[in-house]
């Protein structure tokens, strides 16, 4: 499995993880990693340390977490990219659009 | 709709087994055709492109394995013709072995007539969801060709100066989602665009066809870079999909300001090289791709540089430094610069960048668009000044424009009045050109007074307003201090939105018709403290020779094109008149 997703233990973050290849392929998978979660004020945590590339289409897919996680008064924070997918989302300037850590 | 009747192929030795399946079959409606050994049934096959063949195994000549493995050899690119095996051999391997030589299904006999029946029945529901997939897949592909045809033939043959421009682009799917495109602005600078859709195929192309024309009818009407991105922005992020965006580079590049703004909203960075192939400068991403962001962010900034007649500016997509080797290394920045300076020195950095990817993936499938543009920074079509001294043939003395009397009245006039925070904000411009279209028409010699009127403007705005000092750009670190400050005032300037501001700049225009002509006269007063004229003049003729001089070059083009120019009331008001003749 590509895409993980858990609640933490107090109920308080939805971390998404990715492995290894962030792209289109995963675009069903993502989706339904979060799509069911309507809690208001969680912290989302996509989690991409062990993501080691990512496409444009993946901006795109983050594009859209970003609107859910809004749509439900929540906050977006992308943890730990690599240098490769760290340079992507700085050539896309995406630290202007959420929190990268 | 009735469909053409269908033909099946029997191959087998016995005569009477083929005969009751042609009996069965034509119960169902299909053409017979026989064969009697494997080799004559490949050539039955051969000659009537069946939609149904039956196959026995053991037969003289050639076997029913090898003339299956023949034919499906033959059906590889075409429709399915279902093969089925008929044979009394009810072993597994037989089973095994009629797969693998390619058959689609296998019947043991001895079988009922409705078995039989059924299994033909079952196996044309498979021929029927493959030429149905096959038709998708081939309008699919006319689409997609359309969609191409579009882009190149339409979109991209009608860039400017194509044969100045050097341009990579293949495309990962037959329709890129990479766009490049030129266009000429009123005075004589280009404006290049890299762009760059999210996705391939047609689903990357939707955006294509409104940003070409905002792109080129912006142009046209004089609008500088950072407006004609933030239309964009606007257009895209009303017109895309949330994951869809538009990543792309931007750049002005103006000859006779020997400058080029560039705006790169998430591509790789963009280059300037020298003539020796020397990196300059490179251009960062400052700004999320295009179509996310219902604005532009409010520091949203062109940088501007200067450029020398045989520098280059390069903008690259990411397809290129992501393209992969088949032991899967990234073709990456270090060997695209490579590349490129090899290229440079070499005076052919398209196709020296070509081979060094195409050695380097060798053959590897390519994953995503690939495009570059290498734009020369000199070149252009030069601004017309011609058209002021002119005079045509037949001209009389009722045409001498000079004696127009000092008190005739203008058939119409127009005033502008910009302060505080709109001087950032709106750039006037393209509105008062406007003006002059709707009223008098579109013309070639408006391209002139578009000159004047933008630098006139730049100048009362600058020098006047902002209280910048032109002689900062004589130097490289003063030249983009300049623009570094002139962002900071105007920032300044913004914030007085609130209370009514004291500093302005008017403009208005007067319209004489001539005969053969016009003239238009040209106020823009501004609330500056003035400042000298003469003395960038002198400082422009000194600098005349060595050819260094960086700032001023705007008055004296202005000069050029006028027929007068006057400076009074200390340099914050200047008039200036355009005459031309049809």
């Amino acid at each position: 499995m590509t895409v993980s997703s858990r609640i933490s233990g107090d109920g308080k973050e939805l971390i998404i993880a990715i492995d290894d290849r962030f792209d289109f392929s995963l675009h069903q998978l993502f989706r339904d990693a979060y799509t069911s979660i309507t809690t208001q004020d969680l912290s989302y945590v996509l989690d991409l340390s062990k993501t080691e590339y990512m496409d444009s289409s993946a901006l795109g897919m983050i594009l859209l977490l970003k609107d859910h996680v809004q749509l439900y008064a929540g906050q977006l924070t992308i943890s730990k990219p690599s240098d490769t997918v760290r340079k992507i989302l700085e050539i896309a300037q995406f630290q202007r659009l959420m929190t990268i850590e | 709709m009735p469909r053409i009747q269908k033909i099946a192929l029997v191959v087998d030795d016995s005569k009477m087994q083929c005969k009751l399946l042609s009996v069965l079959l034509k119960e169902e409606d299909y053409q017979v055709i026989i064969a009697n050994d494997g080799a004559s049934g490949v050539q039955m096959y051969i000659e009537h492109q069946p939609d149904l063949v039956l196959m026995d195994i053991n037969m003289p000549i050639m076997d029913g394995f090898e003339a299956t493995r023949r034919i499906k050899k033959l059906s590889g690119e075409g429709t399915l013709a279902p093969l089925i095996f008929i044979t009394s051999m009810d072993s597994e391997q037989a089973f095994i072995d009629s797969v693998d030589a390619g058959g689609d299904s296998i019947l043991v006999r001895p079988f009922t007539p409705k078995v039989f029946k059924a299994k033909i029945k079952a196996m044309q529901r498979i021929s029927d969801l493959v030429d149905q997939v096959k038709g998708l897949q081939l309008e699919q592909q006319n689409d997609a060709e359309l969609a191409e045809k579009m882009m190149s033939g339409v979109i991209e043959a009608r860039n400017f100066a194509l044969d100045k421009i050097g341009t990579i682009k293949k495309a990962a799917t037959i329709f890129s989602g990479d766009i490049q495109l030129t266009a000429l602005c009123p005075n004589g600078d280009i404006h290049v665009l890299l762009g760059d859709f999210t996705g391939h195929g047609l689903r990357a192309s939707i955006g294509a066809i409104p940003v070409t024309d905002t792109f080129r009818a912006m142009t046209k009407k004089g609008f500088s870079i950072l407006d004609i991105v933030a239309q964009l922005n606007r257009q895209m992020f009303t017109l895309l999909p949330g994951d869809l965006f538009f990543a792309a580079c931007f750049a002005c590049i103006s000859e006779h300001e020997k400058s080029a703004y560039i705006f790169n909203a998430g591509l790789p960075d963009g280059y300037l090289f020298d003539v020796q192939g020397t990196i300059k400068q490179q251009f960062v991403s400052t700004h999320p791709p295009l179509g996310i962001l219902p604005q532009l962010l409010a520091d949203a900034q062109v940088e501007v540089v200067q450029v020398k007649p045989n520098d280059r500016l390069v903008f690259i997509t990411d397809g290129i430094v992501e393209a992969r080797n088949p032991a899967g290394d990234l073709f990456d920045f270090p060997r695209f610069e490579q590349a490129a300076i090899a290229g440079i020195i070499q005076k052919d950095l398209v196709n020296n960048v070509l081979r060094s990817l195409d050695d380097f993936c060798e053959n590897c499938e390519q994953e995503d668009d690939i495009s570059l543009v290498d734009v020369p920074c000199s070149g252009w079509q030069q601004i017309k000044v011609s058209n002021k001294v002119k005079i045509p043939e037949g001209f009389t003395e009722e045409d001498n424009y000079f004696t127009l009397a000092e008190n005739s009245l203008p058939t119409w006039s127009y005033h502008l009045h910009l302060t505080g925070g709109l001087l950032k904000k709106v750039n006037p411009i393209p509105l008062v050109m406007n003006q002059i279209n709707d009223l008098e028409g579109a013309g070639e010699h408006w391209q002139s007074l578009y000159t004047i009127l933008t630098e006139l403007f730049i100048n009362a705005l600058d020098h006047g307003v902002l209280g910048l000092n032109s002689s900062l750009k004589n130097s490289a670190e003063g030249f983009s201090q300049y623009f570094k400050e002139r962002a900071n005032r105007l920032d300044l300037l913004a914030n007085e939105d609130h209370k009514v501001s004291e500093d302005f700049v008017g403009i208005a225009l007067k319209y004489f018709p001539l005969p053969h002509g016009g003239k238009m006269v040209i106020n823009i007063k501004d609330s500056g403290q003035g400042f000298d004229i003469l003395d960038i003049f002198k400082d422009n003729s000194i600098a005349m020779n060595d050819g260094l001089k960086l700032s001023g070059r705007g008055v004296e083009l202005v000069n050029q094109l006028c027929d007068t120019l006057d400076y009074q009331e200390q340099g914050t008001l200047v008039t200036a008149s355009y005459i031309w003749h049809d």
